[in-house]
């Protein structure tokens, strides 16, 4: 299939230099005998995108997590939180822990998570019950009623140095943890045309909050000034012109890394460097569906979104080169990852990962690994011989060397 | 231009430096713009009154006496409690002035009728409606009382007269007469070459303050102020009769020349320092330069007889005058050290020490003197008394001995000490209330417990600053690191908050020493007050002082620690905790404050502070009393057990008063103990647990009154068996966050919150039904009856009580910087003042906030309902209480039942009867709560 497509006719860039690529690695891939480990086949031919082939599942039957409708999967260093429908469960040393109403958490329906640097604080958010603060094993709640949290359905939670921003159905809040002061933006004081946040992000002094219906909103802490980015030809149906800012207003997730930002729509996917904007549909590119529940990236030119057909990997944005797992039929027993260039499919490989259903509302990048979760149970997809980008000749010879 | 041109010209003015619509304060002279005629003489009238010296009374020895009885540690002028009655708009920010506008003024036109701005105009002055609907007040008699009910602060210094608002009423009626306006003379403009008059308010920007012997307000408190206004009244005009002037006195030269000092609309102000120094409009820039010998050749006169003569010509009016028996009431001329000396007796009130390594140093933090005392052990001497911050509390050295670290309460910092040079050399700002200060073995990072913001601020200290805040429980209070240096145990001296009617959870916060973060919190079940805390030498528990306050069952009996009990904690390396009782039958503990293992670990000395006692514990004997108990009894029966003390307490040893903190020698031979109210270190000989020696600290010899309240206070031997003393529901003369019922208004009735005993003296009426209208009421023998148990107060000793808990002090509130409101609290003080919804609707006014609420103390001082009795209670009246630092006395109504501000109205206002709330939105109410942190 590759060696094919070198020779098809080049119409884009993206595939001239895919192309020039594999005809300059080509005699190496010949030299290589195939292998059969893992991460061999994770790896692929030169020229192509890291594939997590083996993965691992977990089920609350297990006896492990609270419950298997995954809302929120946050990573921690070795540690891995995930919210769930009827708990918080915490993943460290290969085992399990977790805490319901009755352990002390204040609601059941954790819906984000977020983890201080500083101080280690895990700040929880409760679909319908506000915030909580765990530390130490301790649940401190901050709701609507005994804080000035502006409203207890919260969807996402961001920390940026000792201010936790809080995305609500409301607004936005914000809480400064020194001073104890809290700050509500609405459509008041922030250009919000919905005030229904759906998640927020944070980084190099900037807040991201992703709107449903209102696009992203971009917070300066410095200057204290909003920033609203949506989408410039205000079409609900269709992206006019593709390229000219956000892709849609109806966002879900932002994902600022590396002085990129990455946002979720139902309408597809947007990328931002802070100067261009770049947006991907289903029909242009390897996303498995453009209703996107949430984006993670994993640096300025790679992201992994939760779709509901999937999870679909921007693996190099270069060559705009994509990883999608799904399953092909309802019932298939694994799932299916496609490599493709564009929405140009390359091959497919098959994984391991047997969840039943690929509507994927998490995700998170732990390492290496990587996480999704969806309505029916938890999958880690270990990242053995993990590489960024497309696999090269140096990959190649490291695998040779046991690297 | 003529008078009412300008007048409409300072309107325009006003608009534009107000911003549209906002009202801003003008002064009473632009108010005397048309208010100072034959028909309408209210600004004479307010000249000659009380309210207008308002300002200027503070400035005299009484005003300091008063303040300082009421806990006001800051200069009255300075204060926002006495500014609040004897000033116009003192707790407003400087854009909601106008340049026109002086403080000096006191109460002036615009304390009672509004900020002027927007109404003052004529066309809408005459128009009643309109001016009302433009910000003008008619204060009624709620408005007077404000400030006008008795203050038990001031009726203790001056002699006041009972109030009578109706008598008061015509004393300062200032009814009008209508009329033409008058037209304003204006002062000509002069050339710059020609010297002129500037007016006593340009001289009153410099010449204020103590360094300046209150210049300023001593001028206004004379006859020389009111020499003008005076010409106002019947005997004036009388007088000028006779001695042939006709008509106005006011407009006439011969009087002027010696009642005023300028023309224009000034001349209210009588003789002003012009009249004697000279015209300042050429000196006074020198003068404030600080430059007297330029200031002299430009025409600063020093007035000599001569001057005075000019005026007060022998016979003149009928009246003699003796240059030297005035002068002494004018003579301004050196500094006033009233208010220092109002502070003369300074005690040291030592609280936490600390030992060096070598042992041959004591370093002692003493609260009252604002200082840390180092001390010389072979000698037993004092060798340095080191200012530091304001209300020393701890203290801890780095561990190459070459600095020591002191947490100031009453300014929220931390002073770092050279002990080389003994010299404060740094100020490290940190959470609020800081208590215990312990550095990690490196001595790179300090941990500072908060206890007023419930956190621990981790402070770097190569950068001298902190980095980061851990939250932690309620009231962070003693800190001690393990010997392995990997883990800070911090108590807390409150409980979490609890729903009604359950035991009380108070925590011990680990902290991980290798990335600074919380790495454990201990709960420790129906205990509060957890305050010292030490590590045993091998680090496998921690020991910490504890109270077991029995608030779940009504105070009747005290019998069987029935009220409280006293004991220590003991926590496991591996999580257990256990509770034992330092108390015996009928001889209890009271108040167990600090604790300290020695470097053998065989023996724990913990000081009692309401006994004067401390008590040896062996520790070896108390495992065996714990490890041959099973875990049933350990968790539920020694806990509460009066029987087995005995056990494992050696022996009690007596020490001087109110003993508090305690270091042991690194050697193991001594325990020093701070005795707080004896102004001395105890010197403890381990080997035979005996008080050997006393240190004094070189505290005054006499015991004033109020240091005698302070003993009583602090000390349980009023109480039965000395279960308590007040102290211990009052630490800090704060809350401990405990509700109480009580039993004078029936068992299972009417639960009580614990209330604030800081800054309270004038706040009466006291307890939540408003029963006591003093505090010695309070304090006297029905205390007794429902608290001690036993003999009451001798009438001596509840004066000397009372004496001592009307000087504890507010801190400074945390969230307000000097006048400045953040956006947010301002917009919440315009909720706080609103009159109308969000609809437009008006707000009746016993529905707004600051009717029941009103500055300074945000109390009125009445009764009231508002809606939130419940079914324990049988009356739904209560005393409104003051919003002074209302952060720090959580949690909130009568009963405690509200665990945030907010949830006053979120969740216990559904009818709007605790205010009109309810048709805020949410970001108001938040604005509102910012606000109401900055009282």
């Amino acid at each position: 299939m590759i060696l094919s497509s070198t020779s098809r006719r080049c119409n884009s860039l993206r595939e001239l230099r895919f192309g020039a690529s594999l005809a300059c690695f080509a005699a190496v891939l010949l030299t290589v005998g195939s292998a059969a480990s893992a991460a061999d086949e994770a790896a692929g031919p030169v020229g192509e995108p890291y594939v997590y082939t083996h993965w691992e599942t977990f089920y609350a039957s297990e006896g492990g997590l609270p419950n298997d409708h995954i809302f929120a999967i946050t990573a921690d260093g070795d540690r891995l939180w995930v919210g769930t429908e009827d708990g918080l469960a915490l993943y460290e040393n290969q085992t399990w822990r977790s805490w319901r109403e009755k352990d002390g958490l204040p609601w059941r329906v954790v819906s984000a998570i977020a983890v201080s640097e500083k101080t280690g604080d895990v700040w929880v958010g409760l679909f319908g019950g506000g915030l909580a603060r765990f530390s130490g094993g301790r649940f401190d709640n901050f709701n609507q009623f005994n804080s000035g949290l502006v409203n207890d359905v919260v969807y996402g939670v961001a920390v940026l140095d000792d201010t936790v921003w809080v995305a609500t159905t409301a607004g936005l809040s914000a809480l400064d943890t020194v001073t104890g002061e809290w700050e509500i933006y609405t459509e008041k004081n922030a250009p919000m045309e919905e005030i229904w946040c759906y998640n927020v992000d944070a980084g190099d002094g900037k807040v991201y909050a992703a709107v449903w219906g209102g696009g992203i909103l971009e917070w300066d802490v410095k200057t204290r000034r909003w920033n609203a980015h949506r989408d410039p030809d205000r079409e609900m149906e269709i992206d006019l012109f593709r390229d000219d800012g956000l892709i849609h207003i109806i966002t879900t997730a932002v994902s600022y890394v590396d002085r990129v930002l990455w946002a979720a729509t139902y309408f597809g996917l947007s990328r931002y460097d802070g100067r261009h904007w770049r947006g991907y549909m289903d029909h242009d590119s390897g996303l498995a569906s453009n209703f996107i529940n949430f984006t993670k990236g994993r640096s300025a030119t790679s992201s992994y979104n939760a779709t509901d057909r999937g999870l679909a990997v921007l693996s190099d944005f270069s060559t705009d080169t994509w990883v999608s797992y799904r399953r092909d039929t309802e019932d298939a027993a694994t799932w299916t990852a496609h490599i493709s260039v564009g929405n140009e499919e390359r091959r497919a490989m098959s994984t391991d990962l047997s969840l039943p259903n690929h509507f994927v509302i998490a995700v998170e990048i732990q390492g290496n690994d990587v996480w999704i979760g969806t309505g029916h149970g938890l999958a880690r997809g270990v990242g053995a011989g993990f590489f960024e980008g497309l696999s090269t000749p140096h990959v190649e010879v490291a695998k040779e060397a046991g690297q | 231009m003529t008078g009412r041109a300008l007048l409409l010209a300072i309107c325009v003015v006003s608009a534009v430096s107000a911003g549209a619509g906002e009202p801003v304060y003008v002064g009473a002279e632009v108010c005397g713009e048309c208010h100072d005629s034959p028909q309408r003489d209210q600004l004479d009238r307010w000249y000659l009154s009380p309210h207008a010296r308002a300002y200027a009374a503070l400035a005299l020895p009484e005003a300091a006496e008063i303040a300082r009885i009421s806990g006001i540690e800051e200069n009255p002028f300075s204060s926002p409690i006495c500014l609040g009655c004897h000033a116009t708009a003192s707790d407003v920010e400087a854009w909601q002035f106008d340049s026109t506008f002086h403080i000096e003024d006191g109460v002036q036109c615009e304390r009672c009728h509004g900020p002027g701005s927007e109404y003052m105009a004529a066309e809408i002055m005459f128009d009643s409606e309109a001016a009302q609907l433009a910000g003008l007040r008619k204060p009624d008699r709620r408005a007077c009382m404000v400030c006008h009910k008795e203050k038990g602060s001031h009726t203790a210094v001056v002699e006041v007269t009972p109030f009578n608002y109706d008598e008061a009423l015509k004393k300062i009626a200032h009814p009008g007469f209508g009329g033409e306006l008058r037209e304003v003379t204006v002062r000509l403009e002069t050339a710059d070459d020609d010297p002129h008059v500037v007016g006593v308010m340009v001289c009153a920007s410099c010449h204020r303050g103590e360094s300046k012997g209150y210049v300023a307000s001593k001028w206004r408190l004379t006859r020389h102020a009111e020499a003008y206004a005076v010409l106002g009244t019947d005997a004036a005009r009388t007088m000028a009769f006779v001695e042939g002037v006709e008509g106005d006195p006011r407009q006439s030269d011969a009087c002027l020349q010696c009642h005023a000092t300028e023309t224009g609309i000034s001349r209210t102000r009588g003789i002003q320092c012009e009249s004697c120094h000279g015209p300042g409009s050429k000196h006074a820039a020198q003068a404030a330069a600080g430059e007297p010998v330029a200031a002299h050749a430009v025409g600063l006169f020093p007035p000599t007889r001569a001057t005075c003569e000019r005026c007060h010509v022998p016979g003149i009016h009928g009246a003699d005058f003796d240059f030297n028996s005035y002068l002494p009431q004018v003579d301004h001329s050196r500094a006033d050290m009233t208010m220092a000396q109002a502070a003369a007796i300074e005690y040291k009130t030592p609280f936490n020490l600390t030992v060096s390594a070598d042992g041959r140093r004591l370093f002692v933090a003493c609260e009252a003197s604002d200082s840390l005392m180092v001390v010389d052990t072979p000698t037993r001497t004092v060798v340095a008394d080191i200012p530091v911050g304001n209300l020393p509390h701890g203290v801890c050295l780095s561990p190459d001995g070459k600095r020591a670290y002191v947490s100031n309460r009453g300014d929220d910092t931390v002073s770092v000490i050279d002990l080389s040079a003994m010299a404060a050399v740094d100020t490290i700002r940190v959470g609020d209330e800081p208590h215990g200060v312990v550095t990690d073995l490196a001595g790179r990072t300090l941990y500072v417990a908060n206890a007023g913001s419930a956190d621990v601020s981790v402070v770097d200290l190569e950068q001298r600053r902190e980095v980061k805040r851990l939250s932690a429980g309620r009231g962070a209070w003693g800190v001690s690191r393990s010997p392995d240096g990997g883990e800070i145990y911090v108590t807390n001296n409150l409980s979490h908050f609890v729903p009604f009617r359950t035991p009380s959870r108070s925590e011990v916060t680990v902290v991980g020493t290798e990335r600074s973060m919380i790495s454990d919190r201990v709960m420790i079940p129906e205990a509060n007050l957890l305050q010292g805390v030490d590590v045993a030498p091998g680090g496998e528990f921690a020991l910490v002082t504890l109270v077991r306050t029995k608030n779940l069952v009504p105070m009747t009996r005290v019998l069987q620690g029935w009220v409280m009990t006293n004991g220590i904690g003991v926590l496991w390396r591996d999580g257990r905790f256990d509770q034992l009782l330092l108390d015996e039958p009928d001889n209890y503990f009271a108040d167990p404050t600090d604790v300290a293992i020695t470097p053998d670990g065989r023996l724990a000395f913990v000081t009692g502070g309401g006994v004067d006692e401390v008590a040896v514990v062996d520790l070896q004997r108390m495992r065996a009393v714990l490890e041959s108990a099973s875990e049933e009894d350990r968790r539920d029966l020694l806990p509460n057990h009066l029987g087995v003390t005995t056990e494992f307490v050696e022996r009690r040893i007596p020490v001087g008063r109110n003993p508090r903190g305690l270091a042991v020698s690194p050697d193991g031979l001594f325990v020093y103990v701070a005795e707080a109210l004896a102004d001395a270190v105890a010197v403890i000989d381990v080997e035979s647990r005996v008080k050997v020696a006393t240190i004094d600290l070189g505290g005054p010899e006499e015991i004033t009154l109020t240091r005698k309240g302070e003993s009583i206070f602090h000390s349980a031997e009023v109480t039965y068996g000395r279960q308590f003393s007040c102290h211990s529901c009052h630490p800090d003369g704060g809350i401990d966050n405990i509700t109480y019922d009580i039993e004078p208004d029936g068992i299972g009735f009417n639960p009580v919150d614990n209330r604030t005993l800081r800054g309270i003296l004038d706040t009466a009426p006291f307890k939540w039904t408003g029963k006591n209208k003093t505090i010695s009421r309070q304090c006297g023998p029905r205390l007794a009856v429902f608290f001690t148990r036993i003999d009451p107060f001798t009438l001596d000793q509840v004066v000397a009580l009372e004496s001592y808990i009307r000087t504890i002090p507010r801190n400074p509130n945390r969230y307000r910087v000097g006048d400045q409101l953040t956006p947010s609290q301002r917009r919440g003080k315009a909720l706080f003042e609103r009159t109308v919804t969000n609809s437009g609707a008006e707000i009746p006014v016993e529905g707004r906030c600051n009717s029941c609420h009103p500055a300074p103390y945000f109390t009125n001082r009445e009764l009231a309902t508002v809606g939130t009795a419940s079914e324990l209670d049988t009356h739904d009246v209560f005393d409104v209480p003051h919003l002074n630092n209302i952060y720090e006395s959580a949690p909130y109504l009568h009963d405690g039942r509200a665990d945030t501000l907010e949830e006053i109205w979120t969740r216990f206002n559904p009818n709007d009867e605790h205010g009109v709330t309810n048709d805020m939105t949410k970001d108001q109410l938040n604005d509102l709560i910012e606000y109401l942190k900055t009282l």
